[in-house]
């Protein structure tokens, strides 16, 4: 126990050291607060018999606090799980557009994407995504296979997503930005849970947990199965369905176990595969007659030490090895005049037999082995540090794609300083080096952040960091070719016979097989974040100016048909970000809107390519950037345990469409003494028909509806 | 013998009579005066049974013997003068401290210093006058306005009891609607349920109200509640200063001197009256905060006089504080 002839004078020594700091601070400080620093820590529970007192310890000590949002060297937004069900989300995907400045939307055959800040013809590539500190971005494209990410709605503890430059923190293809999903502990979900959603356009979606928790640890198994069947139809096929549904399952398995007080080991798998649908008409290739659907299946391993030398100094050992193989096969009917114009010049094959018939495919299998080590030492509560070293194997393995099998490793080295030399003033400063084997090159990420703290609610934030982003392997090493296979007569002789893309292509523009280099952002980011302490009502203002500098930007087109893909772009970007919200008895209000001004030109070699591909290849990095976005958000509680929530997103524009979308939800839950159940109804209203995004993302009815029961004991 | 003698003898016999009844009268007035003294010496002094723990014992003896007036003597007892005694009030600090003297005998006045309403509650309705207490917890509906006052918009309180605790909030729940608010509990009877509930407690509620309920917040127990409360982005009021050190986000809490001020003040009604009144919770509470917890929250917390003055102002808008 402390006593008070010891304790007394070091908090009133350390409340009046304070108390210098500042004049605010001091004019602030409450005469009746150095009264209650006369009083000794005695705090009488817990006394034996014999007068001895087991105090509780101080669980929440700093290793398991957050950085509070006065102090963090840019903007986060945080989306919590509850958040996102009461609002009635059906899709991962869709929580980002809950998130100033994102973009969501679907591509090709319904396949989902989001961007932050655009530069995204197809893929996003520049956004890290993490699932608890684990990489989620593929390892050939660096695009996220949103569809069959290993994360079910209802484990979704967080989103945290930092908004600006992170590569000093999480290294290249933290460009734009970085996503960080963070599930809910195993601890927190012992009990049996189920739920299941139905609705428009074939959604089915059901979820199933156990798990239990105990001083030793705790463990969750989980499954979880997404159907849909896409949007309705093509805008050019007016009576067949559009192929493009999916069907998943993921199961995750999560466990904790502690070693003591201060060491635990966390242990996570998943397994998730399905097929996503992909039509001929739109996703089709090289005269496709069959549905080239992807067969996914995908395992993650995932194993982290935690432990602390004391409470201001600790560390995690992370090791994670994930495997995502995807099979896509469909067969070709190419007349045989067509087909022999690819063939040299002489080759011994029919023109007036046919066709050519045979299966191709894309199959693919991308493998990632990652270790980290993170290390915090807090100094004293005026400095703080986090360093590591993180090293990743990337391995693809791809007939079509690599002509084989390849491998990228890439090495780092980072760390973050916070100090906070006056109440009224956080200097944030750090960097990441790194080198990878897809430039053959090392690199520094710095970021610097000030943060001036008014009051203790307000802070203004200035905010400077640079980044890369290298070029993805496919990008940077293609080896790609199609081997017919099951090659119908009169041309079985081709069985197995590698056609090269780089033929295919037209020759005039093609950069294939050219060496790219680093793409570079220097941003600048002044924010306000403030918090408003009410009578009735507490609210949260968040405002972000940036200013960016994106130089030597990859854009392009790379298809069997084109590739002319190039350091060819700059971009020179800014704009605002707004995110309020208000939250008064039983109701939260949250808005958001993000107002972005891009401005590209062509930087490549002006005789590279014609100017209309140039300009294509300006346009294309502009094409999922918004100008205007934006969401509303109202969730109310009701009598009789209902809630009642309304949601409204826009986006204005991309690709010449508009979104807007208005959703509604009507929840009652019961609370039983031991068990607690939930009935919804959703409907999603959309409000311009126009398709989004595409042409083809066709829906009918504009009005789509879903019933929800969840059950958890 | 001469006539001389004689009188000589009867003036010296008349002069020892003297002396003897102005002696007896002395005496017997020392006696009343010392019996006098005695009665008064022994009607102003009061025992003191301590914990065990000599800071706790000796900050808490401090503070009555600075409230209470200069002619009441505090003294210690020992665990072997306690069956001695008569008549002569005792202050227990802490429920141990109560338990031993009340075993040891069972007709002397206590004043239960340090201990919970549950705890002294039955004692004293069993024995009314002769034993009371100062309440160290604080009144849930203070707690639940607290923190009401941290989260101004919260209207609904989740609370975790057991089966045999559960009647207990019903007066709370009661409470509730004169101020806006409205308070579920949920049941946890063994050790297997406490996450589950927990977890739907905190879909529930827009803060978890502790209670000082040891079987659910005990030194084992919290560090999973605070942490599932957190990761939540759910806070946590109560159950006392010694949780919020431990991370809980705010607890109101009475002063050891309010708590001293009371009971110098039941003692002086004990020594005038013959009788305690009934046990009763100090007049004057003050907030407790961990900032570190509310900073890594992102919630702005109002400086602590305000605070105060908020959970005060609360209660008493609605006719005084209640069930305190």
């Amino acid at each position: 126990m402390t006593s008070s002839t010891t304790t007394s004078p070091k908090k009133l020594s350390l409340a009046v050291s304070a108390a210098s700091c500042t004049l605010i601070l001091s004019l602030t400080l409450p005469a009746l607060a150095w009264g209650q620093t006369e009083e000794p820590e005695l705090y009488p529970e817990f006394l034996t018999e014999e007068g001895e007192q087991s105090q509780i310890p101080e669980v929440l000590t700093t290793t398991r606090l957050r950085q509070s949002k006065l102090k963090v060297p840019g903007t986060t937004t945080i989306i919590t799980g509850d958040m996102i069900r009461d609002l009635g989300i059906m899709n991962l995907v869709e929580v980002f557009r809950l998130v100033p400045g994102m973009v969501v939307g679907e591509y090709g055959s319904n396949n989902q994407v989001t961007t932050y800040h655009g530069t995204s013809q197809y893929e996003q590539r520049r956004l890290q995504v993490q699932i608890d500190g684990r990489t989620a971005y593929r390892a050939s494209l660096s695009d996220v296979d949103w569809i069959a990410i290993p994360v079910a709605l209802e484990n979704i503890e967080r989103i945290e997503v930092s908004r600006g430059p992170n590569a000093a923190a999480h290294g290249i293809n933290a460009f734009l930005g970085s996503i960080n999903i963070i599930t809910r502990s195993p601890y927190d979900t012992a009990g049996a849970e189920a739920y299941t959603s139905v609705g428009s356009r074939g959604h089915l979606r059901t979820f199933t947990s156990v798990g239990d928790s105990t001083e030793d640890g705790s463990w969750r198994l989980s499954f979880e199965k997404r159907k849909s069947d896409g949007f309705d139809r093509q805008k050019d096929d007016e009576k067949e369905e559009f192929h493009d549904g999916f069907d998943i399952n993921n199961f995750n398995f999560d466990s904790l176990l502690a070693i003591d007080n201060i060491h635990s080991v966390d242990f996570r798998a998943g397994v998730v595969d399905g097929v996503n649908e992909e039509d001929s008409e739109k996703s089709g290739k090289l005269e496709s007659t069959t549905n080239p659907d992807i067969i996914l299946d995908t395992y993650y391993l995932q194993t982290r030490f935690n432990g602390a030398i004391s409470d201001n100094h600790f560390y995690h050992l992370q090791a994670t090895y994930q495997n995502q193989r995807r099979r896509q096969r469909w067969s070709v009917s190419v007349p045989a005049d067509e087909f022999v114009q690819l063939l040299p010049p002489g080759a011994p094959f029919p023109t007036d037999q046919g066709p050519f018939v045979a299966d191709f495919n894309e199959d693919a299998e991308e493998s990632r082995l990652e270790f980290e080590l993170q290390n915090t030492v807090i100094f004293n509560p005026e400095f703080k540090l986090v360093s590591g070293l993180g090293y990743r194997k990337d391995t693809f393995d791809s007939e079509t794609y690599f002509n084989g099998r390849g491998n990228n490793y890439q090495s780092r080295v980072f760390a973050n300083a916070e100090y906070s030399p006056f109440d009224w003033v956080t200097f944030n400063a750090g960097g990441n080096w790194e080198t990878t084997t897809t430039t053959g090159e090392g690199y520094f990420s710095p970021r610097v952040a000030t943060n001036f703290i008014i009051n203790n609610n307000h802070a203004i934030r200035f905010v400077f960091s640079r980044a890369v982003r290298t070029p993805d392997a496919f990008e940077q090493d293609p080896d790609w070719s199609y081997r017919p296979r099951n090659v119908q007569p009169p041309f079985e002789a081709l069985e197995g016979t590698r056609f090269e893309v780089k033929d295919l292509v037209d020759q005039t523009t093609s950069t294939f097989g050219e060496e790219l280099e680093e793409e570079t952002i220097t941003s600048r980011e002044i924010s306000y974040f403030g918090q408003y302490h009410l009578d009735a009502a507490l609210m949260s203002v968040e405002v972000r100016y940036f200013n960016d500098y994106l130089r030597d930007m990859i854009s392009g087109v790379i298809n069997e048909e084109d590739w002319y893909i190039d350091n060819n772009v700059a971009v020179d970007q800014e704009g605002i970000e707004l995110e309020g919200s208000l939250e008064f008895s039983g109701t939260l209000l949250r808005a958001t809107y993000a107002y972005l001004d891009q401005d590209s030109r062509y930087t490549g070699d002006p005789d590279k390519l014609p100017p209309s591909t140039q300009s294509r290849a300006v346009a294309l990095m502009g094409r999922l950037s918004a100008r205007h976005s934006g969401s509303v958000a109202w969730i109310q509680e009701l009598p009789w345990s209902l809630t009642s929530s309304a949601a409204f997103y826009l986006a204005h524009e991309v690709r010449g469409t508009r979104f807007k979308r208005a959703d509604f939800r009507l929840a009652r839950r019961i609370d039983r003494p031991n068990f607690s159940y939930e009935l919804a109804f959703t409907m999603q209203h959309y409000i311009d028909q126009e398709p989004w995004m595409s042409p083809d993302n066709i829906i009918d009815e504009p009005n789509q509806y879903f019933v929800e029961a969840g059950i958890r004991f | 013998m001469t006539p001389h003698s004689r009188f000589r003898w009867r003036s010296l016999l008349h002069m020892t009579r003297d002396t003897f009844r102005r002696a007896v009268w002395i005496l017997l007035g020392l006696v009343f005066v010392v019996s006098a003294y005695g009665q008064e010496t022994q009607s102003r002094l009061v025992y003191v049974a301590g914990s065990g723990n000599t800071a706790l014992d000796q900050h808490v003896q401090n503070l009555l013997t600075d409230q209470l007036r200069s002619d009441i003597t505090l003294t210690p007892i020992s665990n072997d003068q306690i069956p001695m005694i008569e008549n002569t009030p005792v202050i227990s600090i802490g429920p141990a401290a109560f338990s031993r003297v009340r075993q040891a005998n069972r007709s002397i006045p206590i004043l239960a210093m340090l201990v919970k309403k549950s705890f002294i509650d039955g004692f004293a309705a069993r024995n009314p006058g002769q034993i009371s207490g100062v309440f160290y917890d604080v009144p849930l509906l203070r707690q639940a306005l607290t923190g009401k006052a941290i989260l101004p918009q919260a209207n609904t309180v989740a609370i975790l009891a057991t089966t045999a605790t559960v009647e207990l909030y019903e007066p709370l729940m009661d409470e509730l609607p004169a101020y806006g608010m409205s308070a579920r509990v949920f049941v946890v009877d063994s050790e297997d349920d406490l996450i589950p509930s927990l977890v739907r407690a905190l879909r529930y509620g827009d803060f978890l109200l502790a209670a000082p309920d040891d079987a659910i917040y005990n030194p084992r127990t919290i560090k999973h509640i605070l942490l599932t409360a957190y990761r939540r982005n759910k806070i946590v009021i109560g159950p006392s200063q010694a949780y919020v050190k431990a991370g809980s986000l705010a607890s109101s809490y009475a002063p050891f001197l309010e708590m001293a001020a009371l009971g110098a003040n039941l003692i002086e009604q004990y020594i005038v009256a013959g009788a305690f009144p009934a046990p009763a919770y100090p007049q004057i509470y003050r907030v407790e905060v961990n900032d570190q917890v509310a900073r890594s929250m992102n919630i702005p917390i109002p400086d602590r006089a305000l605070l105060n003055r908020a959970v005060q102002q609360e209660l008493t808008e609605d006719g005084g504080p209640k069930g305190e």
